[in-house]
């Protein structure tokens, strides 16, 4: 599977017969230095450091030259992104804290501890409308359940058990080509919106997190004999109508059954009437009182796909999506649904291009990593807590009067070392699995992580350290004494990480597999680590040792990588300059194609090699989804088909030219003879037959000489070609 | 690996040569048809996402201490569907009782991964990539089963197909496998059965590009396109008795049956079904459990049914990351655990049998104070099936760092 070099010269020798610029393959040797005006070393780049070139940039890059334009890459605040901000306005979760979004999106726990007294209602009416709802749906779940309880004698309860078989798989089905099935895709209507939390162990958390579930037949049949019922209501049925303050303040005020009823209605993204109008943060209230953690995860994905697509600050983009990968939580576990908001926002992107020891140390303490791999509730089998030491500052007994917290029943005090976290440090955020580390060094390690834990996990809350939690006495970490000192443990080992010659290497391997090839250079990592260790994890520095050697611009990495699913998605939708209203339809793309955002489920992240991402379904997925792009099939994504060809003073007047027009549009560097070929005798048989309407394609103005169907249908075939495959 | 592949295209391209208007599937058919003496092997690989309650699924009702455990989950002694004397079926698995009394069916106990983790995703991890503990295997276990496998009747390229949106962890690797979601979309352009003009020019493009990763995926995708158009699997409705239940995994096994009856060349299969995770109000022969294991056994049984004849050369294992605490917890439910319980379904299977030492249930026989303690390496299960079934002596590739050694098998296959 591996592409040889020697195959590759020779695709490129084939590629170069069609291309539109045949003389870039003139023996350069010396790279950028060579030809500034060289439109492949633009191209090239542009393939590297951002999520596919859109028209026009090419000649951008080339107008301010290649270097300089990598240098403002790589410093993201000098760029202007304003246009950005504003697709990003109306996503108010985006700038909110974990306590914030916990509060006005509450997790099945908080709901929970509602519906039991343990908590009190929100008295903010658009937060108490979002809560009355799932609260009263709880209830009439376990009051359905203990009916079904009463009544199970007879019958086959196939439906039932398809409810049961779904309970979990969002969760237990791993995502992406990394373990399984990823539950029946539809982030936002299926699986990925379900509470699951299987990853972790902490039964407590997900005791809280089986209430609700994908409904059942009987909850669906439920669901439309309300549905009916709420167009019977006048009153609801007249909700469309109202002006919408009127409208959303009225929905507030209504009674719960009626605002269950409403709810049920924007079920799977229905109901869009009444929605219309909203400000953002109405519409996120109306579509939570439905289900409070699609709101979250549907805005973190919005915005993942807008950034990618229409971001300046692409290079930086890139780079966060390389460090989540690296640093990978699933979105769906649990807590993190209300977390991984801020662990992108606060963690990631501010260190993307910094120091990777502050990365580190940030991703160590963040909520979101310490609820994925377990750390929070990693406990010292000496520690105060695991003794049974009651707390306390004077060291009272446990009658004594300042006893904070009620005890817990003992059987869900969690009382062991967790390792999970101390693992994944050392295998796959540090030294790597060949670091030459002992499974003694990650129980050390793991027993220096005790007590860094979260505070108040339900309601959102930040890092602490808890020293009841922590383990006392010496450890000893890849040969070194770590003396007790507390928190001071954890940061004194991850420094020795964060600066070991292993970690280094490892970060530079991903690194050149990002930006080269699957297998780069030896040397390269070798010359990139070196520069790691000298500018003390300095990662501008690294990647600048990158962009700038003889391997990067080498022939053979030109177009060695295979695009994984989101670098394909957002590279079509930029090829061809659409339009996205709602990202969300691309999201669902993506969940097809294995990819769903956010939801790699193992701490490995997605690969990032060829192999992963190359099946029979995965090329019939990019085939389909280009077709379906071009043809402005895709909800909320507009593509003006007669655009494709070019909207020049001169546009094709024949489909030969149209074919010529549209690969140098879509494919910067053109495609095979092949491919053209292909194309070619494709339209020709096309015109050749008698013409069969096709309506719903190509809505754009149509281009002399080709049908606007033409027109979308090549694009689709030139977006779902080999060459389209690579960057 | 990629010389495997090439050596296979390049058999299949020569198998054209001269009759270029015969589709390749056929002409691998006709090859295929030349050597009478093989017989296609099938292994199909059931995952239970989220660590099914092994205890409450194959019950040891001869042990006192499992009723002590369990006060209220268990599965009573007159509810259990007894096998032994010992072991009794959970009441929901009704429809695996005639086969095992057909003796197709064998159960193995106190089996599973030997790692630790007690973290769903590590452990499902570990378990389809076959190798306990490390994380750097790049490929799964089902995938490795394929190399060096005796030739097949016909090498196609759905001799490895996942139901699903993806290929899972099990099947990623070298050796090509095919993930489908839903027979009716593995297709380009529409569902035309002549192939749609589109579909036409993308296979001209991959099946004449030079690109050495797209190149031979591409090529195989066409094939299985044309190949799943031309058997139209539709055309195989479930067999007589065969009643699938409603749901992703009735749908999963009924529209594999399709495939392998469509005689597609399917090697190695893999489905999975979630909805074990039981923390809380686990049921015991009524709820949350009896009702996934009704439709995990129900649709199995119709699998069964289903293939018919073609069950002689196939071989059904299931398996689940990890098992469940021996106690039940405080919510009348069971926490993450350790040894579990695998099925063997098949036609060469010495069924009928429980096969594994039991550890037992008391205390001092539990695995860190608290679950089933583990006898039987999974890898030796699956050992037993890739090597005396598909016939793949390499178990030191398909499971590398596990000595798995023929004369430890089980012997439950015959």
């Amino acid at each position: 599977m591996r592409l040889g070099r020697t195959k590759f010269a020779t695709f490129l020798l084939c590629f170069s017969l069609a291309c539109i610029v045949p003389h870039v393959l003139a023996k350069k040797k010396d790279k950028a230095t060579s030809s500034p005006s060289d439109p492949k070393l633009a191209l090239h780049a542009l393939n590297r450091l951002t999520f596919g070139p859109r028209p026009g940039d090419v000649q951008q890059v080339m107008a301010m030259g290649v270097d300089q334009w990598i240098e403002l890459q790589l410093h993201p605040s000098k760029i202007d992104d304003r246009a950005l901000d504003a697709r990003l306005e109306p996503l108010r979760t985006l700038r909110m804290s974990s306590r914030e979004i916990a509060e006005d999106f509450p997790d099945p726990q908080e709901i929970n501890q509602v519906m039991n007294g343990k908590r009190a209602m929100p008295s903010d009416p658009a937060r108490r409308a979002v809560f009355q709802v799932q609260v009263a749906r709880l209830q009439d779940r376990k009051d359905r359940k203990e009916d079904a309880g009463k009544n199970a004698v007879a019958g086959p309860a196939t439906d039932k058990s398809s409810r049961t078989s779904i309970e979990g798989s969002a969760m237990t089905a791993s995502a992406g080509t990394d373990g399984g099935t990823t539950a029946d895709n539809s982030a936002m209507n299926g699986a990925m919106s379900e509470p699951a939390n299987s990853g972790g162990s902490n039964d407590a958390m997900m005791a809280a997190a089986t209430p609700s579930a994908k409904p059942t037949p009987e909850e669906q049949e439920q669901a439309r004999r309300r549905e009916q019922q709420l167009y019977a209501d006048l009153e609801v049925q007249q909700l469309p109508s109202l002006p919408p303050d009127q409208r959303f303040k009225k929905i507030l005020s209504m009674p719960v059954e009626q605002q269950m009823l409403f709810a049920d209605s924007l079920r799977g993204g229905k109901g869009q009437e009444f929605l219309e109008g909203l400000n953002p943060k109405q519409k996120e209230t109306l579509l939570a009182m439905n289900n409070p953690a699609i709101v979250v995860m549907g805005e973190l994905m919005q915005a993942k796909l807008l950034r990618a697509v229409y971001s300046q600050r692409q290079f930086e983009e890139v780079m966060t999506d390389f460090w989540f990968n690296h640093f990978n939580v699933f979105v769906d576990k649990g807590l993190d649904r209300v977390l991984v908001t801020s662990y992108e926002r606060d963690v990631i992107r501010p260190h993307a291009l910094g120091k990777f020891e502050d990365l580190l140390v940030a991703t160590a303490k963040s909520p979101a990593m310490l609820f994925y791999l377990d750390n929070f509730m990693s406990v010292g089998p000496n520690s105060a807590q695991a003794l049974g030491i009651p707390p306390g500052p004077y060291g009272r007994g446990p009658y004594g009067r300042r006893y904070p917290q009620p005890r817990p029943s003992p059987g869900k005090r969690p009382s062991g070392l967790n390792e999970n976290y101390g693992r994944e440090l050392l295998e796959l955020h540090t030294l790597s699995v060949n670091g030459g580390y002992s499974q003694r060094d990650v129980t050390e390690v793991a027993k220096v992580f005790t007590g860094w834990t979260i505070d108040k996990p339900p309601e959102g809350g930040g890092f602490k350290f808890d020293p009841r939690m922590h383990e006392p006495g010496p450890k000893f970490v890849l040969g070194h004494k770590i003396k007790p000192k507390g928190e001071s443990e954890g940061l004194e080992v991850l420094h020795r990480l964060a600066t070991s010659p292993q970690t280094a290497q490892f970060i530079s391997l991903k690194l050149a597999q990002r930006f080269v090839s699957d297998d780069p250079a030896p040397a390269l990592v070798d010359r990139m680590a070196k520069t790691f260790l000298k500018k003390k994890g300095d990662i501008r520095e690294v990647l600048e040792i990158l962009f700038h050697s003889p391997e990067f611009w080498d022939d053979g990495a030109y177009r060695a990588k295979v695009k994984t699913p989101l670098e394909f998605v957002a590279s079509a939708v930029r090829a061809t300059g659409a339009e996205v209203d709602d990202a969300q339809p691309l999201a669902q793309q993506l969940n097809r194609m294995g990819m769903p955002l956010y939801g790699a489920q193992p701490p490995t992240g997605y690969s990032m090699k060829a192999e992963t991402w190359v099946s029979s379904s995965a090329l019939l997925n990019r085939m389909n989804f280009a077709l379906a792009l071009t043809s402005g099939k895709i909800k909320g994504v507009k593509v003006e088909a007669a655009q494709l060809a070019g909207t020049s003073a001169s546009p094709p007047t024949d489909s030969d030219a149209t074919l010529s027009a549209l690969e140098a549009n879509l494919i910067v560097g053109g495609v095979s003879k092949q491919t053209h070929d292909s194309i070619a005798a494709q339209m020709g048989a096309a015109k050749g037959a008698p013409q069969k309407p096709d309506s719903k394609a190509g809505a754009g103005k149509p281009v002399a000489g080709a049908r606007p169907a033409d027109v979308s249908t090549i694009a689709g075939l030139l977006l779902g070609s080999p060459e389209f495959q690579r960057r | 690996m990629s010389v495997t592949r090439r050596v296979f295209l390049r058999n299949s391209a020569l198998a054209v040569v001269g009759t270029a208007a015969v589709p390749r599937f056929l002409a691998r058919a006709a090859m295929g048809a030349a050597e009478p003496g093989l017989r296609a092997k099938r292994l199909v690989v059931i995952f239970q996402r989220g660590a099914a309650d092994g205890l409450n699924i194959v019950v040891p009702h001869g042990e006192a201490q499992y009723y002590a455990m369990r006060p209220s989950i268990n599965i009573p002694r007159k509810a259990v569907l007894d096998l032994d004397g010992f072991f009794g079926l959970h009441p929901s698995l009704a429809s695996f009782q005639p086969l095992w009394k057909q003796r197709q069916l064998a159960i193995v106990h106190a089996a599973g991964s030997p790692d630790p983790s007690r973290s769903h995703f590590d452990a499902q991890d570990f378990m389809e990539a076959g190798t306990p503990g490390v994380k750097a295997t790049e490929d799964g276990w089902l995938n490795r089963s394929l190399h060096g496998l005796p030739p097949a009747p016909q090498k196609t390229a759905f001799q490895a197909i996942a139901m699903g949106p993806s290929i899972p962890r099990i099947l990623s690797g070298l050796e090509p496998a095919i993930a489908m979601n839903n027979i009716n979309d593995f297709s380009v352009g529409g569902r035309n059965p002549k192939g749609s003009p589109v579909a036409n020019a993308f296979e001209a493009m991959y099946n004449h590009s030079t690109d050495t990763v797209l190149h031979p995926t591409g090529e195989e995708t066409f094939d299985a396109v044309k190949m799943l158009k031309a058997a139209d699997p539709a055309k195989y409705k479930p067999a007589a008795g065969a009643d699938y239940p409603k749901g992703r995994f009735g749908d999963s096994l009924r529209q594999l049956a399709q495939l392998i009856k469509a005689n597609l060349g399917v090697q190695v299969a893999f489905a999975d079904i979630g909805g074990w995770d039981h923390h809380v109000n686990e049921g015991a022969t009524e709820g949350q459990i009896a009702n996934v294991l009704r439709d995990f056994s129900q649709s199995i049984a119709a699998f069964w049914t289903d293939l018919g004849d073609l069950g002689e050369d196939t071989v059904v294992v299931t398996m689940s990351e990890f098992g469940r605490t021996a106690r039940e917890n405080g919510n009348r439910g069971t926490d993450h655990g350790h040894a579990n319980v695998m099925f063997v379904l098949g036609g060469p299977v010495k069924g009928g049998k429980v096969y594994g030492r039991w550890p037992g249930l008391d205390q001092s026989q539990l695995y860190e104070g608290r679950d089933l303690a583990l006898t039987t390496d999974f890898r030796q299960v699956l050992g037993e099936a890739v090597a005396r079934h598909m016939g793949n002596k390499n178990l030191n590739d398909v499971f590398p760092g596990y000595e798995n050694q023929p004369g430890k098998f089980l012997k439950f296959l015959g």
